[in-house]
């Protein structure tokens, strides 16, 4: 049982990570706390990603002495020790990710920065007033 | 509204820890994820594109293609800033600030 | 270079999108006819494609020619190539259509506009045309983050609609992409045809079944159905109206066709239907879409929100019909992809040439239109008539083969939800068609015959021509509804 829950409790920090991102996206009424929400949710699901890639012992994926003699070149193809590097897919597909979320961020603001031009103000409840006001 | 919310979040992260229950250990070197498909980058990434950095060979060539969406991501948002912020205000700029 | 053709149906509109702002500078006005240029390659691409699937079966398509497994490739089957002719052709239709509206809405951005038009669409083709998971979620974003901007820039109040829309879209994706890391973890590949050979063995674990639901809630949001659809009809109805016409159809039809693709191609269905109760959830949850959209659009006094929740009833249709899992329901459902996509745009053009007239959108604005605009309320009445499902109109069919699936598969209540909707549609437009001959009094005392042609006030050519165009499109497809099952519908559905 303990076993257990050492092997995984990096995961379930994870969630609780993404859970305060979530609520932060649904409960909260300033647009840009739920900007900042949306920004922990989504820095979680990287973070979870990445916590995949993990190889007990292993370290970066970057080859070593692979430029030592072109002749090697032909045989490293075999040489190479799998479980001595990390997992390089998802880095990469939290590269990706990670430009997604910035790109998303961006949008965001730049709405943001609408709706404050033509409101005066970010809280949600403010613009509704504002709005039911005419 | 704050209720609902708090009932939704306890409820998505309560299904999201019964999905981890069956995931393989943390640094498991032989989970799926570790055996299937990266062993295969490991081992060609020199052969196939004389690059020591596995991450980099991935994301310039075997998987490029989503580097090239990333690219188009980015441009994207940069295009939408400048459509939802800069377009046009250099005609309207003078009669409202 | 035949062989290159399905690669060029993406990186087509992705390059003329990047020069559009050049050409922009040298002249503002190239801008239109340069996105038309790229969506009419761009069609010609997918036709060629959907003709060279018919003629051979999938093509495979390797992006820099990596094996599957370690790089990324195009599937394209007779849905994929379904579904890249309906994103092209109507993006292409609805291109055409948007000169004027965009020139009178958003006259200093039409540069910057076609650029993000642009974008838009070759997100929509990215996700229709790849066998990659990770791979659909970049291009999901490259579609929703166009999308947010195009909706953020239409009339008074868009940008609140929109920062709804991005949070709720955000938590969508997030949720994919969630599912997408779960299958990650427990197969350790991303290839959907990969994932497939491997899932049976993992049906029974947890993280399965947790990746499932992710997926799917994930996609819920990005279609819209009912209870997660609150963002859309905001978001549709403050959007500029060239932009309702093309994102209104397509988005949602895209979510779908990405919902069946995880059912049915990452997933077997063995696993939706049998194992798990997801088919069930699914009828019962188009049942509550119809009757939620269909009740709400009978309450609606704004007619591109109206509209909104007619494509959140029609959504229902779709998600029930596949969660009907029998042969017919799910013919019956990808066929009303393709006439969903053609009658949504038709909505929406009609719109759109109303807001352009009468510089509102409101049921009321349709007095007296008749009389005014009749080429544009006959292609209205056709596009009405399909949607309540009036024969030859496409709509009809699509609306049996759903009702046939439904008596096939006892489930009554799914029938009686697909005739309640038909009858709220016929007194939702026939309210419309009464207001349309209100003939306004102070136009003249008594209007005679000959005072007819000088009232006739119809919409410019460009815009006119595209909305008669997808009338008569929809009473084609109806025509030849069979050939389009026989040929390309029987081979798309999955395996049963």
């Amino acid at each position: 049982m303990f076993e257990f829950i050492v092997s995984h409790y990096n995961y379930w920090m994870y969630i609780a990570l993404m859970m305060v991102g979530f609520y932060a996206m649904m409960a909260k009424r300033n647009l840009v706390k739920k900007i900042i929400g949306m920004n922990i949710f989504q820095s979680a699901i990287i973070l979870f990603y990445i916590s995949t890639s993990v190889k007990r012992g292993a370290t970066v994926p970057i080859l070593e002495h692979a430029h030592e003699g072109h002749g090697a070149v032909a045989h490293a193809a075999h040489a190479v020790d799998v479980m001595q590097y990390a997992n390089p897919l998802p880095h990469v597909l939290m590269l990706t990710a990670i430009v997604v979320m910035v790109a998303t961020l961006g949008v965001a603001l730049a709405v943001a920065i609408m709706i404050y031009k033509r409101y005066h103000t970010l809280e949600e409840d403010e613009i509704m007033m504002s709005i039911r006001r005419g | 509204m704050k209720i609902l919310s708090l009932i939704t979040v306890v409820f998505v992260g309560a299904a999201l820890i019964y999905g981890t229950l069956d995931m393989p250990k943390w640094g498991d070197p032989h989970s799926p994820a570790s055996t299937h498909v990266s062993p295969y980058y490991l081992r060609h990434s020199l052969h196939d594109a004389a690059t020591p950095n596995v991450v980099t060979t991935v994301l310039a060539d075997y998987r490029g293609y989503d580097t090239l969406g990333e690219t188009a991501v980015v441009f994207t948002a940069g295009m939408a800033c400048i459509l939802l912020l800069r377009a046009g205000r250099k005609r309207r700029g003078k009669g409202h600030v | 270079m035949i062989a290159q053709i399905p690669i060029l149906i993406v990186v087509i509109p992705l390059l003329f999108s990047v020069l559009c702002p050049l050409i922009g500078l040298w002249r503002k006005g190239l801008c239109y006819s340069w996105a038309i240029l790229a969506l009419s390659l761009c069609a010609v691409a997918s036709i060629d494609t959907l003709f060279a699937v018919m003629g051979g079966g999938t093509i495979h398509y390797r992006l820099g020619g990596w094996a599957p497994p370690f790089g990324i490739e195009y599937v394209i089957d007779h849905l994929n190539a379904m579904m890249l002719v309906i994103v092209s052709l109507i993006s292409l239709i609805v291109a055409i259509y948007s000169r004027r509206s965009v020139e009178q809405e958003l006259p200093e951005k039409i540069v910057y506009f076609y650029t993000v038009f642009l974008l838009q669409v070759t997100g929509f083709l990215g996700i229709v045309i790849t066998g990659d998971l990770f791979n659909l979620y970049v291009f999901l974003e490259i579609g929703s983050l166009a999308g947010y901007a195009l909706i953020a820039i239409g009339e008074d109040g868009a940008p609140l609609a929109t920062f709804r829309y991005i949070v709720m879209g955000t938590i969508g994706a997030c949720f994919y992409l969630l599912g997408v890391g779960y299958i990650y973890i427990s197969t350790g590949s991303l290839n959907m045809a990969d994932v497939q050979q491997i899932l049976p063995q993992l049906y029974h674990s947890k993280v399965i079944l947790t990746a499932v639901a992710f997926l799917l809630a994930g996609i819920a949001i990005k279609m819209a159905l009912f209870p997660v659809h609150v963002w859309l009809p905001d978001a549709y109805t403050k959007a500029p109206s060239a932009v309702s016409a093309l994102i209104a159809p397509l988005m949602t039809k895209i979510s779908l066709y990405v919902m069946i693709r995880v059912l049915f191609t990452v997933f077997q269905p063995h696993l939706s239907i049998e194992l798990l109760p997801i088919t069930d959830i699914m009828v019962w949850a188009g049942v509550i879409a119809i009757l939620g959209g269909a009740v709400m659009a009978l309450a609606q006094t704004d007619f591109k929100r109206m509209l909104c929740y007619v494509v959140v009833a029609e959504v229902g249709y779709i998600v029930g019909g596949v969660g009907l899992a029998n042969t017919v329901a799910m013919k019956g459902a990808i066929l009303h992809i393709l006439n969903d996509a053609v009658m949504t745009v038709g909505l929406f053009t009609v719109a759109g040439i109303v807001t352009y007239k009468t510089k509102s959108h409101n049921l009321s604005d349709f007095e007296d239109l008749f009389r005014k605009m009749p080429f544009t309320m006959a292609a209205f009445v056709v596009v009405a008539l399909s949607i309540i499902g009036v024969p030859p109109t496409c709509g009809f069919f699509s609306k049996w083969y759903l009702i046939q699936g439904a008596l096939i598969a006892k489930h009554w209540a799914f029938l009686a939800a697909l005739l309640f909707s038909s009858l709220v549609s016929v007194i939702l437009f026939f309210r419309i068609f009464e207001i349309g001959y209100v003939f306004r009094a102070s136009n003249g005392t008594q209007t005679h015959g000959d005072e007819h042609t000088a009232i006739i006030n119809e919409a410019p050519l460009s815009m006119l021509i595209p909305t008669i165009a997808i009338a008569i499109a929809m009473i084609l497809i109806g025509l030849y509804n069979q050939a389009i099952v026989s040929n390309i519908i029987a081979f798309a559905i999955p395996k049963l």
